[in-house]
């Protein structure tokens, strides 16, 4: 079949029409890509301050704790500690010698105890220091205040938990968990806390299970009240984690945050 | 009055744009603009004289302007790709291929004709080197507002000319032979002409948003 000359010029005509729609649609498609880009640029920003607010906060809800610890320790502890040495001090009677002896030597056991008990003091209001040494060294930290509560048997599981240097990650993590022992220590009326920290291939895992009143999960996260919960499970996502909450009334709580380290 | 045409009066525009906006610039790259628009603008004259006033074929002085067109594209592509870190190599391989193509391109018609089989391939590798560049821009993590940004649109002119004149360079030798008597009206001459109008806007835009960027960053020259 022969093409006319008429035919071949329509053709060369429209095959450039097409060769110049085809760059136009290029180049709008890079401009809007473009402006995807900037949304999604800007969306990360957004994401960073949130991350970088959020980490701010819990600094200072993990000092926040810290000074409620020292608060009750002065009340409960160092104050009466110092009130029987007042109370033994004033109850020395100089003509009994051996009586005073006596009280002088428990007066100085109690000042010595004093001075032991200020020094773990000192030693927890550096919270920051605490969560730097890694979240094995913090956990562990904080537990010795909680066995001193004498109300519960308290059980720490860990398999060579090292440090990885992430500071933020670690003191949300710590967080976390001083948020999930603040809640037992409120309503779970538990007398066992079992806490295991564990590295599961890529991932930290912190499990903290107690055999508490429980709760209905659902519930709890239906209502305002629910904040604590909310939090554990928002915070953990931040970290790109995850938070699971196990939870039957009358049979405990098991909370599971699993975060990789890497 | 023969030498106002489209081409002309729009290359004059683009070259005035350059001059105006490109006077004060350090970079060499787009101060180079100035003498390759003067220059295309002097042999389009130049053609349209051989063609009308001596009466013969204008194809050898097209032949020698096709060297400059290939080594000033090329050399500002190189100088866009600069910043992604790209060597030299790749700018004098690319040139050594031309030169080649160029010289046997030449041979085989016996410097008869004009090179349109190295014109197409120079074409195609401009237009692979635009897309290249549209590669480069969306991989890049750096956000950049490309609505003001004078690369994208110098390398948007050139890929609208290289890539809409595909078609017209694919069918050249036919087109020659029809178009001998009617050339102002044939559909090449209108091709080139809307491709020219299209190519000279981007490029005068691009020259303004270098002159906006310029003035903004002022280290730039």
């Amino acid at each position: 079949m022969q093409i006319s000359s008429k035919e071949v010029i329509s053709l060369i005509g429209l095959t450039s029409i097409i060769f110049l729609i085809a760059p136009l649609f290029l180049i709008l498609y890079v401009l809007s890509y473009n402006r995807r880009k900037k949304k999604h640029q800007e969306e990360t920003v957004m994401m960073q301050q949130n991350f970088e607010n959020e980490l701010l906060k819990t600094q200072m809800e993990v000092q926040e704790q810290t000074l409620k610890t020292v608060a009750y320790d002065l009340h409960d502890n160092i104050g009466q500690l110092l009130s029987l040495t007042t109370i033994t001090l004033s109850s020395i009677n100089i003509n009994d010698n051996q009586n005073t002896a006596e009280k002088i030597a428990l007066v100085e056991a109690l000042t010595l105890r004093s001075i032991k008990e200020v020094k773990a003091l000192s030693r927890l209001l550096h919270g920051e220091e605490i969560v730097s040494r890694g979240l094995k060294a913090a956990i562990e930290f904080e537990l010795e205040w909680l066995k001193r509560l004498d109300r519960f048997k308290v059980n720490f599981e860990h398999n060579n938990v090292f440090f990885t240097g992430d500071n933020a990650k670690e003191t949300i993590l710590f967080r976390l968990f001083q948020e999930i022992i603040n809640n037992i220590i409120q309503h779970a009326k538990a007398t066992e806390i079992l806490i295991r920290l564990e590295v599961i291939e890529d991932n930290f895992r912190l499990t903290i299970r107690d055999n508490g009143v429980g709760f209905d999960v659902d519930e709890i996260l239906k209502r305002k009240a629910g904040m604590g919960l909310h939090n554990i499970v928002k915070r953990s996502i931040m970290i790109n984690g995850s938070a699971s909450i196990i939870s039957i009334p009358l049979n405990g709580a098991t909370i599971t945050i699993n975060v990789p380290y890497k | 009055m023969i030498f106002i045409t489209v081409n002309t009066v729009s290359e004059l525009l683009c070259l005035l744009a350059a001059i105006v906006f490109l006077n004060k610039e350090k970079t060499t790259a787009w101060r180079l603009f100035i003498p390759f628009l003067l220059l295309t603008c002097i042999v389009e004259v130049a053609g349209i004289y051989i063609r009308e006033f001596v009466h013969t074929s204008n194809y050898a002085l097209y032949n020698v302007y096709v060297l400059f067109e290939c080594g000033f594209t090329s050399y500002f592509f190189f100088y866009l790709y600069k910043a992604y870190h790209y060597k030299p190599i790749w700018l004098f391989t690319w040139l050594g291929l031309f030169a080649v193509m160029y010289i046997i391109d030449l041979l085989h018609h016996n410097f008869g004709q004009f090179v349109s089989t190295t014109a197409s391939v120079m074409s195609v590798v401009f237009v692979l080197a635009s897309l290249y560049f549209y590669y480069l821009k969306l991989k890049d993590e750096h956000f950049e507002p490309l609505i003001f940004s004078a690369p994208f649109w110098w390398v948007s002119g050139t890929l609208f000319f290289y890539f809409g004149s595909t078609a017209c360079n694919n069918f050249l030798d036919y087109l020659s032979e029809y178009e001998r008597i009617t050339f102002s009206r044939s559909i090449r001459y209108i091709i080139y002409n809307i491709l020219d109008i299209v190519m000279y806007i981007f490029w005068s835009y691009a020259f303004i948003c270098r002159y906006r960027q310029r003035k903004s960053s002022p280290s730039l020259g």
